[in-house]
C-alpha cells in the first residue's frame, strides 16, 4: 500500500440535496455542512495529511439566488470567526484561494485576512479554502503574471508557470474527494489536479464523516498511481 | 509639547548635568507633568491662540514630541554654541507665529510675558509633580531649580525680567495669572477632550490599529481625568471642568506609581531610547528594525485574533479608506494625512508653515536658507489659495481640495521642490548623497535608487516630491516625514 496522500482536496457537494430530502430550505444544508468541515479537518490532521483543500464557493456559485449567496456569506463569516481560535490552537495554517470578487463583503475578506495572518506561522497542516475560486481564472492570472514579468516564450516551463499560480508552494493534489456521487471537476484547481486520484462517495456532504473520509484515504492507498508513465517523484513540490 | 514655545522651554539648565532639570529628564512623572503644563500654557489666551492656529500637535503629536525632545536636548547641551544656535532657531521659529484668535485679539509668540508664563508652567509643573508624588522638594532645591528656569528664559529672551526674582514672589505671580488670565480656551478643550481620544498611533504601533484603538479607549479618558484633577482648583472652577469622584485619588495614585520607578536601577528608563523607539518602523534601516518587524508581525496577529474574537454586530468598518490601497491614496486621505498639518479640517497658511518648520528642523537650516524655504512655501500657499479657494473664505476645505486636485502641481510647488533640494544638498554638489538623504529622511536610500546611482539627482528629487505632493503616491520616504503622526 502506498503512503497517506500528502494533499487531499474535497469538493463539498450535496448540501442542497441534503436539505431538500428533509424538506428544509437549502440554507439548512449549508449550515449542516459546518459540522462536517470541522470533522474532516480533524480527521485529515489526525491521519497525517499535510495539505487539505476545501472547495467552498466557486466563481460559478455567484449564479445562485441572491438570498442564498447572502446567507452563505454570513454563514462563512460566522464559521470562520467561531473556529479561528481552535484552528490556531490546533496549529493549522489557513489560507483562502480566490477571494477576488468585489461582491464579497469587506468584513468577510477582512476576516479571511485576519485568520490567514493569525495562523501564518502554524505548521501542523495547511488548510486551503477555495472561496470564489475558479481553476481557469487562476491559470489566466498566472499567464498574465508571466507576461508581465517579461519571460521569453521559450523559457516558460511547467515549473515556471506553476510558480506564478496563487500560493505556488501548494503541492499537486493527490486525492480529490467529491461527495454526493457527482462526477465532475467543476473548474476546481485545474492545474493542481492534473495527476490526482478521484473518489466519488455517495454520501452527501452534511452526512460525510471522519470514517467516510478514512475510507476514501484507504481507497487511495490501494490504487496504483502511474502518472501516465511519469516517475512518481513529480508528485508535488519537492520543497 | 505645545507651541514651539514650550518646546523650547522644556528644559532648562543650560548649565551642568547635575542641574535639577537633569534629574527629571528620565522621570516618568515628567510625562504627566508635561501634559499638565501644556494644558496650563494652552489656557493662556495668547498661547492658546497660537497653539490652535499653528501647532501640528493634534495631527502629528509624536513628531512634535520628538522635536520638542531634541530641542530640549540641544538647549541642555554642554557646548554653549549649540545652545545659542538652538535658542536663535527657536526665536526665529516663534517670530513666524503671530495672528489673532477667534475673538480678534492679537497674539504673538514672541510676547515676553507670554513666554515667561510658559517657563513658569514648566517650573511649577516640576514642583507640583514632586508634591503630588508625595516627595516634595525642599526649599533649597526649589530655589536652585527656579534659578535654572530663569536662566533658561534669559537664554531665550535676553533677560528673565518677566519672572519674579524670588521663588516666594513667583507663587504670587503664578496664582494671579491662574486666577485672572487663564481661560477655557479652544486649545485646552482640544488637548483634554480631543487629543487623547483621537491620538494617532506612533510609527512603531501603526501596524496594529485595533490594538492601539483598544488601548487608547482605556488610557485616553484616564489621562484626561488625571490631568483635569491635577490642575489648580481656581482654574478648574473658572473653566468649568468636571469634578469626578475618585479622580483626585486616581491622579495622586498615578503620580505616586510613576514616582516608584525611581527604585529601578539607573538607566532603565531613558526618555531618549523610548522616544526613538516609538519612531522605528519596520522598513527603516536601523538594526533594531528587524526586531520591530518581528514585533509588528506579533502585534498584527494579536490584532487579527482580537478582531476575530470580537462578537459580530458592528459590521461597519472604521476606515474604509484603506480600501484604496495600491500605493495611492484618495484626495481626502492625502488632505488629512499630509496637507492639514494642524488637524483643524482646513488647509491654510499655518499648515504649510508647519511643513516648512518640520523640513527646516530636520535639515537644521540656518538663515538665509530657512527664509528661502518659508518663502517658497508661502508662494505655494498663494498659488493654492488662488487655485483652490473657490468660496473665498481664505482657506481651503477638504471638498475644495478634492474638486481641484489636478491643478496642484503648479510652478510654485516645483519651486518648493527646488528650494528643498538646494537646502538638502548641503555641499552644493548638485546631487544628494547618502548622508544628505539620511538627514532629510532619516533613512538610507531605497533599493530602487541605489541600483542606478549612489546619489539622488535634482530632477529625480523634484519628480518624487511632486509625485508625493500631487500624485499622492504613498510609500515614499516623504511619508514618515510629513504623513506619520
Amino acid at each position: 500500500m502506498r503512503a497517506v496522500p500528502r494533499h487531499v482536496a474535497c469538493v463539498m457537494d450535496g448540501n442542497g440535496r441534503w436539505a431538500q430530502r428533509r424538506s428544509l430550505p437549502r440554507t439548512a444544508g449549508h449550515r449542516a455542512a459546518e459540522t462536517t468541515v470541522i470533522d474532516i479537518i480533524e480527521a485529515a490532521r489526525a491521519a497525517g495529511v499535510e495539505w487539505l483543500s476545501l472547495y467552498a464557493f466557486s466563481t460559478e456559485n455567484w449564479n445562485r439566488p441572491g438570498s442564498e449567496v447572502d446567507y452563505l456569506m454570513r454563514l462563512v463569516r460566522r464559521v470562520v470567526r467561531k473556529h479561528a481560535p481552535l484552528l490556531l490552537a490546533r496549529g493549522i495554517r489557513c489560507r483562502f484561494l480566490g477571494v477576488a470578487d468585489p461582491r464579497i463583503p469587506r468584513e468577510l475578506t477582512r476576516d479571511f485576512e485576519d485568520l490567514a495572518t493569525l495562523t501564518a506561522d502554524s505548521r501542523g497542516m495547511t488548510l486551503t479554502v477555495a472561496f470564489d475560486h475558479g481553476g481557469r481564472r487562476d491559470i489566466v492570472e498566472a499567464a498574465r503574471s508571466l507576461i508581465r514579468s517579461g519571460t521569453p516564450a521559450e523559457e516558460v516551463t511547467e515549473q515556471l508557470f506553476a510558480d506564478h499560480l496563487p500560493f505556488p508552494d501548494t503541492p499537486d493534489v493527490d486525492l480529490v474527494i467529491r461527495t454526493s456521487g457527482e462526477q465532475r471537476i467543476s473548474n476546481f484547481m485545474l492545474w493542481q489536479v492534473a495527476y490526482a486520484e478521484w473518489v466519488f462517495p455517495e454520501a452527501l456532504w452534511p452526512d460525510f464523516r471522519a470514517p467516510d473520509f478514512l475510507a476514501c484515504l484507504h481507497t487511495y492507498r490501494r490504487r496504483d498511481r502511474r502518472f501516465g508513465g511519469v516517475p512518481p517523484q513529480t508528485n508535488g513540490d519537492p520543497s | 509639547m505645545t507651541t514651539g514655545s514650550s518646546t523650547t522651554t522644556g528644559d532648562t539648565p543650560l548649565f551642568d548635568a547635575e542641574s535639577q532639570f537633569g534629574t527629571f529628564f528620565d522621570d516618568p512623572r515628567w510625562a504627566l507633568a508635561l501634559i499638565r503644563a501644556t494644558v496650563l500654557e494652552a489656557a493662556h489666551p495668547q498661547v492658546g491662540a497660537a497653539l490652535a492656529d499653528n501647532s501640528a500637535f493634534v495631527a502629528h503629536p509624536w513628531r512634535r514630541l520628538r522635536n520638542t525632545f531634541l530641542s530640549m536636548r540641544r538647549m541642555f547641551d554642554a557646548d554653549p554654541a549649540v545652545r545659542e544656535r538652538e535658542a536663535a532657531r527657536l526665536n526665529r521659529l516663534h517670530a513666524r507665529m503671530s495672528g489673532s484668535d477667534a475673538r480678534g485679539r492679537a497674539y504673538d509668540a514672541m510676547d515676553r510675558a507670554t513666554r515667561a508664563w510658559v517657563v513658569a508652567t514648566l517650573f511649577e509643573g516640576a514642583v507640583t509633580m514632586c508634591r503630588l508624588g508625595g516627595q516634595p522638594l525642599d526649599q533649597d532645591t526649589m530655589e536652585r531649580m527656579y534659578a535654572e528656569y530663569r536662566a533658561f528664559l534669559a537664554a531665550l529672551d535676553g533677560d528673565a525680567g518677566e519672572l519674579p526674582e524670588d521663588v516666594n514672589d513667583f507663587w504670587r505671580y503664578f496664582d494671579r495669572v491662574v486666577e485672572e488670565e487663564l481661560e477655557n480656551t479652544e486649545a485646552v478643550r482640544i488637548i483634554l477632550y480631543r487629543l487623547f481620544d483621537h491620538l494617532p498611533a506612533p510609527a512603531l504601533l501603526a501596524g496594529a490599529p485595533t490594538l492601539w484603538a483598544a488601548g487608547r479607549a482605556v488610557v485616553g479618558p484616564l489621562l484626561g481625568a488625571i490631568t483635569v484633577a491635577s490642575l489648580p482648583e481656581p482654574y478648574r472652577r473658572r473653566a468649568g471642568l468636571p469634578e469626578m469622584p475618585g479622580a483626585p485619588t486616581l491622579m495622586q495614585g498615578a503620580y505616586f506609581a510613576a514616582g516608584l520607578t525611581r527604585f529601578l536601577p539607573e538607566g532603565w528608563i531613558n526618555a531618549e531610547t523610548i522616544i526613538e523607539a516609538l519612531f522605528l518602523s519596520p522598513d527603516s534601516d536601523d538594526p533594531r528594525a528587524r526586531t520591530v518587524t518581528v514585533l509588528h508581525a506579533r502585534m498584527k496577529r494579536a490584532s487579527a485574533l482580537l478582531r476575530l474574537l470580537t462578537p459580530l454586530g458592528d459590521d461597519t468598518d472604521p476606515d474604509p479608506a484603506n480600501a484604496t490601497g495600491e500605493g495611492r491614496r484618495s484626495a481626502k486621505e492625502f488632505f488629512h494625512q499630509v496637507l492639514d498639518q494642524t488637524g483643524d479640517g482646513h488647509l491654510d497658511w499655518p499648515d504649510l508653515a508647519a511643513m516648512a518648520r518640520e523640513l527646516a528642523t530636520r535639515l537644521d537650516l540656518d538663515e538665509p536658507e530657512e527664509t528661502r524655504l518659508y518663502d517658497a512655501f508661502a508662494a505655494w500657499w498663494r498659488e493654492l489659495q488662488a487655485a483652490l479657494d473657490t468660496d473665498g473664505d481664505g482657506r481651503v476645505s477638504a471638498d475644495e481640495y478634492a474638486a481641484a486636485v489636478p491643478s496642484l502641481a503648479g510652478p510654485a510647488l516645483i519651486r518648493v521642490a527646488e528650494v528643498l533640494f538646494d537646502a538638502t544638498d548641503k555641499d552644493g554638489s548638485g546631487a544628494i548623497d547618502a548622508d544628505e538623504h539620511r538627514t532629510l529622511f532619516r533613512t538610507a536610500f531605497h533599493r530602487d535608487l541605489a541600483t542606478t546611482h549612489s546619489t539622488y539627482g535634482r530632477s529625480a528629487f523634484v519628480g518624487d516630491f511632486l509625485s508625493f505632493m500631487s500624485g499622492r503616491r504613498t510609500n515614499t520616504p516623504y511619508d514618515p516625514l510629513l504623513a506619520d503622526a
